[in-house]
């Protein structure tokens, strides 16, 4: 297949513009680094401003698998990279009891790789005929001991399994890694990645990307939505909205049939975007058409 | 060394100059970015100023707060052209900010008239060396400017310590060992094949915390910080119990566990200055031995607690009320700000009373004191 290799950042936010996915030209000169440099790149910025999102759009715009590995506290070896299928192995060696092979040659056969359960990280590096798109979310979540592992990964791309041996990637993969900043990630890691801030859109960015993925919208209740979701964001909160929540928000809106914004709408559908119940209560204690 | 982009003869060794400019304001460069970044200059970014920047910010930088520095050096070394300034003074001030480290520790060698403490106050410093700084300010002598940056430190610190601490405490899930004996009863259902690994599991063991955090007068300036800082633990350990007190004790688990950290500030202080005028520790401790004994202390967990120790009330009841708290607890740890001061003793009525039954007596007047807490409760 032809691999898709822009010449120049404007042909990245145009492909990606067709897949749906907003980009402004600062993701789009970092991603056209990824394609160039194949370096992994780390996008850090708060919980919902689409740091996910821009894995699913890389993998769109090669045209490349995408192979998610969401981390978390105590992910483990086998749960990210390999595992022996155990029982698979138990019963050929019940059925080979009788065959009269060597013992060497049993060895061989159950711990080949026909016997490996292969999880995300083994995956993306022997895709057979192309470079997929690794997405590793949310790595401030894993231990450090995991981290530190992964620096193999992505500096050589290659994995050592103790049994096999050193397992080469057949094709670099392209790598994103996201982090909601819970935790500082080790400087070793983060000098192996390009780096970039997502921050939260802005009232016209965030116009195009609900128009966008809504393309049946009202002008006016685009407006209106938009326009406080931008305001609520310059509140202190606790949980302030993401994109997504706009998006579900306007989406929901639609499907009642309102057509703009006023205070019944409003108390009806508040949880949509506000997920705590202390912010809910704040917002209608200070009264909701200020922020209209 | 070139300090501006104008004094290099191409855009490679321009290039070089500038990751070595960076490389001087604490950037972590190596040969491999460069090399990169040299990479770059032969692809179609090197065409736009805007586009070459966000490039080389995403190839130089690790964090967000590193982007923002960037942004300043790099136009510091690209923008500035000869005709602009004059360029002599423009160098040699460029050239005293990179060499600043080498003059202050010539001061420090005793060059210098200053002294350490002239030092401190002299110092304005960005990135890492700030950080460093502000980690060691004694809390009730921030300067007004770095209030701001010193909460977000401390927010950030705070959080990324909790979160450590409760990974560290947490009852691990690896599995243990193989457990022999069932999986091989279990395999009989397999016709002996044991199909399933059974493994031992380790008791959870729930790790408890309990805090006392004194809230009076003296103790004002600490307080706002040490509460931040009971605040972010709580956020991780869902067994942990907080307490303030001053003339009375109060418990604040639940407003820990409800209310954002502003609305539980605004409560502590309005408590506080309610019942002003002196502390009284032992009263305070003999009513948490009486009301809250049983629920909190059972299980022996750690006990913190954070106070200067100046006791107006009665020292010998603050002492049998320490001996009290200690005989249910793991390890009861006292921490006092005025420990961080130079020369200080504990010769205070209240704090030498409650010695005795202390296990560990520590400062906590900085970040760093406060941080250094990890290997304490990691061992507990």
């Amino acid at each position: 297949m032809e691999r898709f290799h822009p010449a120049s950042p404007e042909s990245i936010i145009k492909a990606l513009s067709d897949l749906g996915y907003v980009a402004e030209e600062d993701l789009a000169i970092v991603l056209f680094l990824v394609l160039t440099l194949r370096k992994p790149l780390l996008l850090e910025g708060p919980p919902g401003v689409g740091k996910t999102e821009v894995g699913l759009a890389l993998s769109g715009l090669l045209k490349a698998p995408l192979i998610r590995l969401q981390c978390y506290e105590g992910l483990d070896l086998n749960q990210a990279v390999y595992e022996w299928n155990y029982q698979k192995q138990l019963l050929s060696i019940k059925l080979l009891e009788s065959s009269g092979s060597s013992l060497r040659d049993k060895e061989d056969l159950i711990f080949s790789e026909e016997y490996i359960l292969k999880r995300p990280l083994l995956q993306a590096i022997t895709q057979a005929d192309q470079s997929p798109v690794l997405l590793i979310d949310e790595i401030d979540r894993a231990d450090e001991e995991f981290e530190a592992f992964l620096l193999e990964l992505l500096s050589a791309f290659q994995l050592s399994i103790p049994e096999i041996g050193t397992v080469k990637a057949t094709h670099k993969p392209y790598v994103i890694l996201t982090s909601n900043r819970t935790r500082e990630l080790s400087d070793a890691l983060k000098r192996r990645c390009l780096y970039h801030w997502i921050d939260f859109p802005d009232f016209d960015k965030e116009m195009r990307i609900v128009e966008k993925k809504l393309p049946g919208i009202e002008e006016k209740l685009l407006k209106q939505v938009v326009g406080f979701v931008q305001k609520l964001r310059s509140r202190e909160l606790a949980k302030q909205p993401g994109i997504s929540e706009t998006l579900d928000w306007a989406e929901s809106l639609m499907t009642l049939g309102y057509r703009a914004l006023d205070q019944k709408t409003l108390d009806h559908t508040l949880g949509i975007i506000l997920k705590s119940n202390e912010d809910i209560k704040m917002i209608r204690e200070e009264g909701i058409e200020s922020l209209v | 060394m070139y300090t501006q982009a104008y004094s290099a003869r191409s855009i490679s060794s321009g290039m070089v100059g500038f990751f070595r400019y960076l490389r001087s304001h604490g950037f972590l460069i190596g040969l491999r970015e460069t090399t990169e970044a040299l990479e770059v200059a032969h692809t179609s970014l090197v065409r736009d100023k805007h586009r070459l920047k966000t490039a080389l910010a995403a190839l130089c930088c690790t964090s967000r707060e590193e982007l923002a520095l960037f942004d300043r050096l790099f136009a510091a070394y690209w923008d500035t052209s000869p005709m602009d300034l004059a360029e002599r003074k423009n160098q040699v001030t460029v050239r005293g900010q990179v060499r600043s480290k080498i003059n202050t520790s010539l001061v420090l060698l005793g060059r210098g008239k200053g002294t350490g403490k002239e030092e401190e106050e002299a110092t304005s410093v960005s990135g890492a060396n700030a950080e460093e700084r502000l980690r060691e300010t004694d809390f009730s002598k921030i300067r007004e400017i770095d209030e701001k940056p010193l909460e977000q430190l401390a927010e950030r610190l705070f959080r990324e310590f909790a979160v450590k601490m409760r990974r560290k405490l947490k009852a691990t899930r690896k599995p243990g060992k193989v457990h022999l004996a069932r999986t091989v009863r279990k395999s009989i259902e397999s016709g002996g094949d044991p199909l399933k690994l059974f493994y031992t599991t380790r008791k959870l063991k729930k790790r408890r915390l309990v805090i006392l955090l004194d809230v009076s007068g003296s103790m004002d300036k600490y307080s706002f910080y040490l509460l931040r800082f009971i605040y972010a633990l709580k956020q991780e350990f869902s067994n942990l119990e907080a307490f303030v007190f001053s003339t009375r004790l109060i418990s604040i688990t639940r407003a820990l566990r409800n209310m954002k950290l502003d609305s539980v500030l605004r409560e502590v202080s309005h408590f506080a200055s309610h019942w002003s005028g002196g502390t009284r520790i032992g009263e305070c401790l003999r009513d948490f031995n009486r009301q809250y004994s049983k629920y909190v202390l059972h299980g022996s967990p750690a006990v913190i607690i954070l106070s200067d120790g100046l006791e107006t009330g009665n020292p010998v009841l603050l002492g049998s009320e320490m001996i009290k708290i200690r005989r249910r607890s793991k390890v009861l740890i006292w921490l006092n700000p005025l420990k961080g001061m130079k020369d200080y003793q504990p010769l205070a009525g209240g704090m030498k009373a409650a010695l005795p039954s202390v296990d560990e007596f520590r400062a906590a007047h900085n970040l760093k004191s406060l941080l250094e807490l990890e290997d304490l409760l990691t061992h507990v």
